[in-house]
């Protein structure tokens, strides 16, 4: 075997070997986002912002549904009567209102399932890595549907189906078929983004994909929140009003 | 009997399949003016999505007796510094408030005046939408 040739073969296996060892590395060095975030705005010029948040690319009817709704709150408010929200009636915000803010969240990270506890209203996701995506026909829908994960070398892709129909973000229209993609990444040690892609064809022109940004809180304890006795309520109108007159009964 | 229809709003509309919109308005508050309540707390419910604070009023506006002050969440209290052992029954407050728009007794809290002196600011988003009185 000429010389040259052996240099070769020697100098292939040496890059094998440091493909290996780097590839094991990147497996291994899934970056840590156990901890409590919330929502990040930087300065302006800050490249850990995020891109602005496109509106959603509806189809003409959803979108003309979608205008009048918010015309009918915005008139509503003006008048002092807002329409009672998911607030109003202690419902969460589920997915993907959830990781909107304002309230910070905690992320607990392990090998097989890492769970997002938002602070508001106590809300849970479960993330299962390394399952399948179950079919539509096999989950229930629900206010957080079904999450799977993989690590891509530092990215977490996370895959969402199953979300309620009325369960809306920015009061947006979806399907039961609505398909939620979310990319978690580091952008700087503590910086998060989050780029949320949304396909749904029945109402969507394209996906719909927009990024928040969370910076880390090192020290911050997620405090519990129970909807408890709120003196907000719904008339026989959806008015949201407030209760007068009655003190605490505890 | 409130209650009842509370639920039954609930339930109305959750069945006509309406979103659950995901914000909370502070429309039903008057951000044109406020009123300056003096008095002594009834009570003081450190709950979410709200805090409440009970008064009865000695000096106000002509014919509030008894006035419901409402707060921000509570986690936003305690971010900001509040604790549930700040407010107790019996104290003597001055409380700024924009007034609910429709005259009923009751308002959100923009500002406490403690009798010992503290002042307690609680963190309302957009407290800046809101023009104090005078």
């Amino acid at each position: 075997m000429p010389g040259s040739l052996r240099f070769s073969l020697a100098g292939l296996a040496a890059a094998a070997a440091i493909v290996m060892t780097l590839s094991a590395a990147a497996q291994s060095a899934v970056p840590d986002l156990t901890g409590s975030w919330e929502r990040y705005r930087g300065p302006a010029g800050d490249a850990a912002n995020p891109p602005p948040e496109p509106p959603p690319p509806l189809k003409e009817n959803f979108r003309a549904e979608l205008d009048a709704r918010r015309a009918a709150q915005r008139e509503a408010d003006a008048r002092g009567e807002p329409q009672a929200s998911n607030v109003t009636h202690c419902i969460p915000d589920g997915v993907p209102s959830m990781m909107s803010g304002p309230f910070p969240f905690e992320i607990l990270q392990g090998a097989a399932q890492i769970n997002i506890a938002q602070e508001a209203y106590s809300q849970i996701r479960r993330i299962y890595l390394g399952k399948p995506q179950q079919s539509l026909d096999d989950i229930e829908l629900g206010f957080y549907g079904r999450s799977v994960g993989e690590w891509k070398g530092d990215t977490l892709v996370v895959d969402t189906i199953g979300i309620k129909e009325y369960v809306r973000f920015r009061d947006v229209p979806h399907t039961r078929d609505m398909h939620i993609t979310e990319r978690f990444k580091l952008v700087r040690p503590d910086v998060l983004w989050d780029e949320i892609t949304i396909e749904d064809p029945a109402v969507l022109e394209k996906p719909w994909t927009l990024t928040f940004a969370y910076r880390r809180m090192p020290d911050y304890e997620i405090i519990e929140y129970v909807c408890e006795d709120n003196r907000e309520y719904a008339d026989e109108n959806g008015v949201t009003r407030l209760r007068v007159g009655q003190s605490d009964p505890r | 009997m409130a209650r009842i229809n509370q639920l039954a709003a609930a339930v109305l509309l959750l069945g006509a399949g309406l979103p659950a919109a995901a914000h909370h308005s502070f429309a039903i508050f008057d951000h044109t003016q406020t009123h300056t309540l003096k008095g002594k707390v009834v009570s003081f419910q450190w709950t979410n999505p709200h805090g409440y604070i009970d008064l009865d009023v000695a000096e106000g506006p002509a014919g509030i007796d008894r006035y419901t002050v409402e707060l921000t969440s509570i986690n936003m209290l305690r971010r900001a510094g509040w604790k549930s052992s700040d407010v107790k029954p019996g104290d003597e407050v001055t409380a700024i408030v924009a007034p609910l728009l429709n005259g009923e007794h009751g308002g959100l809290l923009l500002e406490l005046k403690m009798s010992d002196g503290r002042t307690l600011v609680p963190p309302v988003p957009a407290i800046n939408t809101f023009q104090k009185s005078p």
